[in-house]
């Protein structure tokens, strides 16, 4: 029977500094077969992959192709071993035709003249596997004018054509209409009925049953079960993601009587990303906005903020309609931690005390001079009140921990009294301290009169904070929660486009 | 920390070593006259490369400070050489600031590559100032225009004042200014920048701007002291300023740096020169040198910065 | 049906390069301006002048998409220029004479290619550092003076005649084919592309993406060695610096024949296009008897015009 297995991991392990992101997980994935993975954000899927992609390291267990134990250390030794994975943004050039993209790095050599490319073989090859997957592209087009379906498609074909027995699919349907999910469907169908392996990576629970035959449901980095999707159920796979205990390690005190709306949304309208969203945000609460990776929940932050455009619907905070530019948004104190704080809320090179009063030059020194000794002072009494970790004020940002940097980030809203703070993803890739030390900023913030509206993709953060939770599923708010619905399945099944 | 220090310490080391090598190969080096001469020869130098300074801060680059120089300067002239001094003066820094601004819309609002917008107007300024000057040499300037570019106060070359006054502003205006905290700022991060809520246009708009004054105001004292202008005077100038910049340890990624540091590599491209020309070495591998030190100095920067772990 | 096809002209119309357009309305001007400039002599002449430029810039063109920029180009021709006439000079074969001058253009390639590509430098700085190095070597070589009178070996890239055709047409054309196939039909070609269209890919391709970038520059340094050869000829003299300012024309001709600085976008025979619209303005402007610096300025302008347009469109 061990012939019936394509791939399988065995007891796969894997840490990073600070996190357990992988924790002795072992499944198999057999000949032929749609094998589904799914998963909170942060299960360890993602992680999994790229070991599989070479892009990681396992630091135990061991990966077994074909019967084979394989080493892959590289993504050239995936390729070799069979393995090929289709990552979100595509690995396409776009002014080379599809047959190029398809054989790039592997151009069939023309049979007579030396040098030169077989441009008649590689069409040919390409047309007939495009034809085999029953996928309608001339292989003489370029990738540009193509669609993001289109694309998907060649990124398949592409796979095949290295003679892929793996091949990994990492939320394929995100960018996709519903009659081009079919075409996907069918090109998957008849990659299986070839033998391939395929690994689905999904959040769209629906999909689970669309094209899967298997399922396997990791949670915190750890195998929790695999069952045949023909025995299993929407509340069964549910149960097994969420099936953690939340502790409560932290308090939140919840105000009855909510102030002024800071926030109001009204039919707001982004192409392709968001669609008719509506929600509130009140002084003296914390709203959570759940969903799961690429439900739009960042993309809604960033247009809230100004950072993005939208194109119809109306954003009013305090009470100002807003035209939409961080500039104006600051100046009335709205303030934003972004969820990639290295790339998006910090100057790394520059030091904390740069940082920190970065926002608030013009509200600290309106003459537009800076007096040393006040801004030493402000800084200094942040780094206090919020016990940032630093030798110095003038500590190169990039040098702090991960922890610090996020209350560096903090401290550069505090700095400019934001009354309306957009957290998101607060707490990612933060020790456990540090952690409880932001919740409990968050709890005084709200206690104090600011509005907060949360992004977290930790269910237990996102119960345990929240007033009230919005849970988004693609580019829509698919349902409101208040504290009393709101409970790990509830968010989940919203998440996952679960109507019933 | 301590590779900020080594680095500073080395540019330091640099100049005495320079200086050293110097006063043993000629005599005539340590006069007080070579060593004043190296001085306003070095705050021409550093007057260009002060603009083009805070636009690397930004992580830009301003390739038309030369011939921006040699239009505003070739304009000018021709004014105060009929008796206009402060209103071509004033022509002058105003041609300087638009050419400026220009570069910095199509920069900020337009979002072209510094590089290309800034090379174009490169050509289109040093065209223009071609067809103004039609080839010919303005020389033979009032003594109250003289006084910028040849004149003393109190014993000290007007020039060099000049220099300490700019570098006192500039040095002020990137420690002491919000503005200063926004060059910084965006050249760090720009995204972060813009997501505290900075101006980015603005500001780049406005640190364009700047250049092109600062390039107008030092081709007037160019032309002051060499008391002639001719519409080429600019085209040698781009690389000894870059290569100050570069070499005073200025990152072109952005948001590393400072005055200071363009301050001391022009005193060190100026002590380069002024020992080629002691050591009669032949004027013409003078811009062999210039490049090559462009390339190293970047080249070692980058170097140094990759061992640091710069991301 | 004809509504469809005149929208489908409509929008191929507005997806060319805006060489194109300039170059028809440039030529329409100078013929209703200038009688001389619709006449073979002076088209001719246009052609045998565009040559050089045509060289540099399919070099250039390479180098564009590779999402870099070489502003060492001009000067390193005026050197592979000295190179060949001191060569010649000294009474080598001219065979080595011409070896060698190609050589050293590639040479400078390989080291601009190697700073960008392995030191990760940006290449404006880098290849404005080799321009001055590639300038100030030529002054040295020839003490600031031109060096004349290379004899018929040299004159034959001017005057000699292929098939009735004048040699450095000849030399264009095969250039072109050349550089046609390596780009279309070679794994090089390809990778260029894809080093300006998707880094990333070509190194998860397992492609060496180091090598190909430096590859790219030593074949636009390569090329402005042939360059030098046509351009010496012209003159039947080697001058130091004759090249510089012919990396701005090529810049302004491979940006206005539509090809672009990101994503690997462009196209070789935009180059060609871009070329002819430079130097029928350059031509025309003689003509209708503006000096030299009003061209350079025209040039300057009419590439901004273009690339901000094109920014503009979003193309």
């Amino acid at each position: 029977m061990g012939d019936d297995f394509v791939l399988q991991f065995e007891g796969i392990s894997k840490q990073f500094p600070g996190v357990k992101a992988l924790e002795d997980v072992s499944f198999d994935l057999r000949r032929g077969e749609v094998h589904m993975l799914v998963g909170e954000n942060g299960a360890g899927k993602s992680t999994l992959i790229k070991i599989l992609a070479g892009a990681h390291r396992h630091d135990a267990g061991r990966i077994v192709i074909n019967g084979q134990p394989a080493e892959i250390q590289n993504p050239a030794q995936a390729l070799a071993r069979g393995v090929s994975v289709i990552y979100q943004e595509f690995n396409l050039v776009p002014f080379l035709s599809v047959a190029q993209n398809i054989f790039l790095g592997r151009e069939p050599r023309h049979p007579k003249i030396p040098g030169l490319i077989d441009h008649a073989r590689m069409n040919a090859e390409s047309r007939a596997l495009l034809e085999s997957l029953g996928v309608d592209i001339d292989p003489r087009t370029m990738v540009h004018y193509l669609g993001v379906a289109q694309q998907q498609m060649v990124e398949v074909v592409k796979a095949l054509s290295v003679n892929a027995q793996i091949v990994v699919m990492d939320e394929p349907t995100s960018a996709l209409t519903t009659r081009e999910i079919e075409q996907l469907f069918a090109a998957i169908r008849r990659l299986t009925a070839r033998g391939v392996g395929v690994i689905y990576i999904s959040h769209r629970l629906e999909e689970v049953f669309q094209i899967g035959d298997r399922v396997t449901v990791l949670r915190d980095g750890k195998w929790i079960a695999s069952m045949n999707v023909r025995d299993a159920t929407m509340d069964v796979i549910i149960q097994a993601m969420v099936g953690r205990t939340i502790d409560r390690l932290f308090h939140r005190d919840f105000m009855t009587d909510k102030g002024q709306v800071a926030l109001a949304v009204r039919n707001l309208h982004r192409h392709g990303v968001l669609q008719d969203i509506n929600m509130t945000v009140r002084c003296g609460e914390i709203v959570g906005l759940a969903g799961l990776v690429g439900a739009g929940r960042t993309e809604l932050a960033r247009v809230i903020f100004g950072a993005d455009p939208y194109d119809a619907g109306e954003v009013t905070i305090f009470g100002r309609t807003l035209r939409g530019s961080p500039v104006e948004c600051v100046a009335i104190g709205v303030g934003f931690l972004p969820e990639d704080r290295k790339r998006e809320g910090l100057a790394l090179i520059l030091p904390l005390r740069e940082n920190v009063v970065m926002a608030s030059l013009r509200r600290l020194f309106p003459s537009g001079i800076i007096r040393r000794a006040k801004e030493r002072g402000v800084v200094s009494d942040f780094v206090k009140s919020l016990d940032i970790a630093t030798p110095s004020i003038n500590r190169m940002t990039k040098f702090l921990s991960g922890g610090t940097q996020q209350k560096v980030v903090l401290a550069k809203w505090l700095c400019t009294q934001s009354r309306f703070l957009i957290f998101d993803e607060p707490t990612r890739g933060i020790d456990v301290g540090a952690k409880a030390e932001i919740h409990q900023l968050m709890n005084e913030l709200v206690k104090q009169g600011a509005a907060i509206l949360m992004i977290s993709s930790e269910l237990p953060e996102a119960l345990n904070m929240s007033d009230r939770i919005y849970v988004m599923h693609k580019g829509r708010i698919t349902k409101e929660l208040s504290r009393e619905e709101a409970t790990q399945e509830a968010i989940l099944r919203h998440a996952m486009g679960v109507t019933i | 920390m301590s590779k900020d220090w080594l680095s500073r310490l080395s540019r330091v080391a640099t100049i005495i070593l320079l200086l050293v090598a110097l006063s043993v190969i000629s005599p005539a080096f340590l006069s007080a006259q070579n060593l004043t001469n190296v001085l306003r020869q070095a705050s021409l130098l550093f007057l260009l490369a002060a603009g083009l300074t805070v636009v690397i801060l930004t992580a830009g680059i301003d390739l038309s400070i030369g011939s921006v120089l040699a239009l505003s300067a070739s304009v000018a002239a021709n004014f105060i050489q009929q008796g206009w001094v402060w209103g071509g003066s004033l022509i002058g820094l105003f041609i300087g600031a638009a050419c400026g601004l220009l570069n910095g819309l199509m920069v900020a609002l337009i979002g072209l590559p510094a590089f290309i917008a800034t090379y174009g107007m490169l050509w289109v300024a040093a065209g223009f100032a071609q067809v103004f000057m039609k080839g010919e040499i303005i020389s033979g300037f009032p003594t109250s225009f003289r006084l910028l570019g040849a004149g003393h106060l109190l014993g000290i070359p007007v020039p060099i004042l000049v220099m300490a006054a700019v570098l006192a502003a500039v040095a002020f205006t990137l420690r002491r200014t919000s503005f200063g905290r926004y060059v910084y700022a965006i050249g760090a991060n720009r995204e972060a920048a813009r997501l505290s809520g900075i101006n980015i246009r603005g500001n780049l708009l406005l640190v364009y701007s700047l250049s092109g004054l600062v390039s107008a105001f030092a081709g007037l004292v160019y032309v002051s002291r060499i008391n002639a202008v001719e519409s080429t005077i600019g085209e040698p100038l781009l690389l000894p300023a870059l290569a100050a910049v570069c070499i005073g340890g200025t990152s072109l990624f952005g948001g590393e740096g400072g005055i200071e540091g363009t301050l001391v590599g022009a005193l060190i491209m100026t002590l380069v020169t002024n020992g080629m020309n002691l050591l009669n070495v032949s004027p013409y591998w003078q811009s062999f040198v210039m490049g090559a030190i462009v390339v190293l100095a970047v080249a070692i920067d980058q170097l140094g910065s990759e061992k640091a772990g710069r991301t | 049906m004809s509504d469809n096809v005149w929208r489908a002209w409509a929008r191929r119309a507005t997806m060319a390069p805006g060489a194109v357009y300039a170059l028809i309305l440039l030529s329409l001007i100078f013929s209703l301006f200038t009688a001389q400039f619709l006449t073979l002599p002076n088209l001719a002449n246009v052609g045998m002048q565009a040559a050089v430029l045509v060289i540099v810039a399919l070099g250039m063109t390479l180098i564009i998409l590779s999402e870099g920029i070489d502003l060492s180009l001009g000067p390193v021709l005026g050197l592979a220029g000295v190179i060949l006439a001191l060569c010649v000079k000294q009474q080598m074969p001219l065979a080595l004479a011409i070896l060698l001058a190609i050589l050293v253009g590639a040479a400078f390639g390989a080291l601009n290619g190697v700073l960008v590509a392995h030191l990760g430098l940006p290449p404006f700085v880098v290849t404005l550092g080799t321009f001055g190095m590639a300038q100030g070597l030529a002054l040295v070589l020839t003490e600031g003076a031109s060096i004349p009178g290379l004899g018929p070996g040299i004159q034959y890239f001017n005057d000699g005649l292929i098939a009735g055709l004048p040699v450095p047409i000849v030399m264009t054309a095969i250039t072109f084919l050349v550089i046609y196939v390596i780009l279309y039909h070679t794994k090089f070609g390809t990778y260029v592309f894809a080093l300006g269209g998707n880094q990333e890919a070509l190194g998860l391709a397992g492609v060496p993406v180091r090598l190909y970038k430096t590859g790219v520059y030593v074949l636009g340094g390569a090329l402005a060695g042939v360059g030098a050869l046509v351009m010496t000829g012209r003159m039947n003299a080697a001058h130091p610096t004759v090249g510089v300012g012919l990396e701005f024309d090529a810049i302004a001709s491979v940006l206005l024949g539509g090809t672009s600085f990101e994503r690997g976008k462009g196209w070789l025979a935009g180059t060609l296009i871009g070329v002819a619209a430079v130097s029928v303005l350059r031509n025309g402007l003689n003509l209708i008897g503006l000096s030299t610096s009003w061209q350079v300025s025209m040039v300057g302008t009419v590439i901004i015009l273009a690339i901000v347009v094109d920014a503009l469109r979003g193309i």
